[in-house]
């Protein structure tokens, strides 16, 4: 018995598809370990990267369990049409934005304690830290004290 | 306006026990700390440090909020009683870089900044203390702010 007859009677064509399937497998893998070399290669020469990640990661936890520490005043009608004049500002500039650039455009916009206001803002959380040194406001704190 | 009030004080201690930096400190370590802190009413506008000023000296938050504005418009916020304002967060080689604001009104504990570096610069186990805690608390409070000067030497701040 010889050529195809001896092939369909070891059962040659499912041998040569399992060949075929583990060759291929194992060529993707490799091809998908190679392509993520490069990272592994960089977190080798620095790795102060790895440190800078955890940090980060930690920065963004300590960012939200801090929102729990945030009070709920209860502001003046006068304080809530300050704050919105402050939300206005805020629309008017990056969404990470600068507070001292905040507190500045709301003293040269003549907003009413502008310190003190802002203060409110901070402690109940409608204007919260980003961990990078800037600050985003919070809508939903903002749509619950303000408006 | 900042009003200084001056003499002992005996709010320092507890607020040294609460602080992040200081609150690890055995007592006679606290005790040479207390001399060193003066006590300042302050109120919202107060401007406490003018940035590219002559640093002489740092602060220890007592009561209040305060408003760190440092550059390229980045800030931190400090509310926590004993939270620390000096070294690498306030000024370098000598020279405030950071612009220092009261938000709500309180007080704050004022230190020589030439007598804290003295302390800090010595061989001790208090410095070591101070040092270890003082980055973990950047760390936590500011991690940017650590990224703009080398922290090697004791001099610049």
């Amino acid at each position: 018995m010889y050529g195809l007859e001896a092939i369909n009677a070891n059962n040659g064509w499912a041998i040569c598809v399992v060949g075929i399937s583990i060759v291929f497998s194992g060529l993707v893998s490799l091809s998908l370990v190679i392509s993520q070399l490069h990272k592994v290669l960089a977190l080798y020469e620095n790795p102060s990267k790895i440190k800078a990640f955890f940090k980060t990661k930690k920065t963004q936890k300590q960012v939200e369990d801090g929102q729990d520490t945030f009070v709920d005043l209860v502001l003046t009608q006068s304080q809530k049409e300050v704050s919105k004049q402050f939300a206005l500002l805020v629309r008017t500039m990056e969404d990470h934005f600068s507070l001292p650039r905040l507190l500045h455009l709301a003293k040269i916009s003549g907003l009413k304690d502008p310190y003190s206001n802002l203060n409110n803002l901070l402690k109940i959380g409608i204007v919260i830290p980003d961990g990078e040194g800037f600050f985003t406001l919070n809508n939903d704190r903002f749509a619950q004290f303000i408006e | 306006m900042v009003l200084i009030l001056r003499g002992k004080m005996n709010d320092i201690k507890e607020i040294l026990n609460k602080s992040k930096v200081f609150g690890s400190l055995d007592e006679g370590s606290t005790a040479i700390l207390e001399g060193l802190f003066d006590k300042w009413e302050t109120h919202p506008g107060d401007t406490l440090t003018n940035a590219d000023d002559t640093a002489h000296t740092f602060f220890l938050l007592g009561k209040g909020t305060a408003l760190l504005a440092m550059d390229e418009g980045k800030s931190v916020v400090l509310d926590a009683p004993g939270d620390f304002i000096g070294m690498e967060l306030l000024s370098a080689k000598g020279v405030y870089k950071t612009t220092l604001s009261i938000l709500e009104e309180g007080h704050v504990f004022t230190a020589s900044r030439q007598d804290f570096l003295d302390i800090i610069q010595e061989d001790s186990e208090m410095a070591a203390t101070i040092m270890s805690a003082w980055h973990e608390y950047l760390d936590v409070k500011a991690p940017f702010a650590r990224n703009n000067e080398d922290t090697g030497l004791l001099q610049q701040f």
